[in-house]
């Protein structure tokens, strides 16, 4: 009787950590497409992949020599926020000119997340890109002032908001 | 013991693996001898050319500077003797028909190798290759006497 008790008791803990997990788990980024800009060709360098792998939470980096795009797969219960793509591709050299993420649904009903369009994703996952000052190219930033100039929130580039458009 | 064993050789492997990764070639270094296909479907050897000049490019068909750096080998390579100077070409393409594709459209003529690995292949480790181009001139001891020289300088260096 006490055994049965005891294995319980050890279910339940399994059971709440599993679900400790999960509830964290909706909310993360599983993948980063990161097109990267620069004075030099950006896939001719090795250093932003280089420089992508040593984040632990990093799967796998993917080149894709049509788009020019890396894709970074995460693992599993990550927390990395969108601030780290960005520090590792500067780090290696280069900008960001475009950073998609694939992400959990929950992901985004965080405070750091400000959304600039209306689409709701029913999905499993969404995709969404980062348009703040440093995550899309100069050109790019100045045409989305004026389309975003009623978020009052954009103009200030607080480093830890992101505003985003979701793609799905 | 087994699993033991494993432990060895899974540890040796990590340790070459870490030296490999280090391991990027300097000046006053030796050409290391690396066995490539080339573009005729014959076994190359980066070493064997010893008695004349070497000089290894790493390139790739998708690198917009590699192909305009090919204009210039190819020029470099007419106006040279071959008993002068052996270019080597390595590409790292994974596709091996674009790589084709790319010598034939580049007009190149000298020895083309391929290790279809991109940054991870073994060639661009030993050599420390982490951009394209890149180019490593030995002299005819077999020794690196300059990275990355422009044509201007190669044809200095090999005149002296």
């Amino acid at each position: 009787m006490k055994k049965i008790n005891k294995i319980n008791k050890v279910r339940v803990i399994v059971a709440s950590i599993v679900l400790m997990f999960s509830i964290k788990s909706n909310a993360q980024i599983v993948k980063a497409e990161i097109r990267a800009t620069g004075l030099t060709c950006s896939m001719c360098s090795n250093a932003i992949n280089k420089q992508l792998k040593t984040l632990p939470e990093v799967v796998n980096v993917e080149t894709d020599l049509n788009t020019n795009t890396f894709t970074v797969t995460l693992t599993e219960g990550n927390t990395l926020s969108p601030k780290v793509f960005k520090e590792k591709v500067e780090k290696a050299g280069f900008f960001i000119g475009t950073l998609v993420l694939t992400a959990k649904p929950e992901t985004i009903t965080q405070s750091t997340y400000i959304l600039v369009n209306n689409n709701t994703a029913n999905g499993t996952e969404i995709q969404f890109q980062v348009v703040d000052k440093g995550y899309v190219t100069e050109k790019e930033f100045k045409k989305l002032s004026k389309s975003y100039k009623n978020v009052e929130t954009y103009a200030s580039n607080n480093e830890d908001d992101f505003h985003i458009k979701i793609l799905n | 013991m087994l699993f033991k064993n494993q432990v060895k050789y899974f540890t040796a492997l990590l340790i070459l693996v870490a030296l490999s990764m280090n391991a990027q070639i300097k000046v006053g270094d030796t050409i290391p001898s690396i066995t490539l296909k080339s573009n005729s479907n014959s076994d190359v050897n980066t070493s064997s050319f010893k008695g004349k000049y070497v000089l290894v490019d790493f390139w790739a068909s998708w690198c917009a500077p590699c192909r305009l750096g090919n204009k210039k080998l190819v020029k470099l390579h007419n106006e040279v003797s071959p008993d002068k100077i052996e270019i080597i070409g390595i590409s790292i393409d994974t596709d091996i028909n674009k790589w084709l594709k790319a010598i034939e459209k580049d007009k190149i003529k000298f020895t083309q190798l391929i290790d279809p690995k991109g940054f991870d292949a073994n060639a661009a480790l030993v050599f420390g290759v982490d951009e394209l181009p890149s180019k490593y001139l030995f002299n005819p001891e077999g020794v690196l006497i300059a990275k990355n020289p422009t044509e201007e300088e190669i044809m200095k260096l090999i005149k002296e």
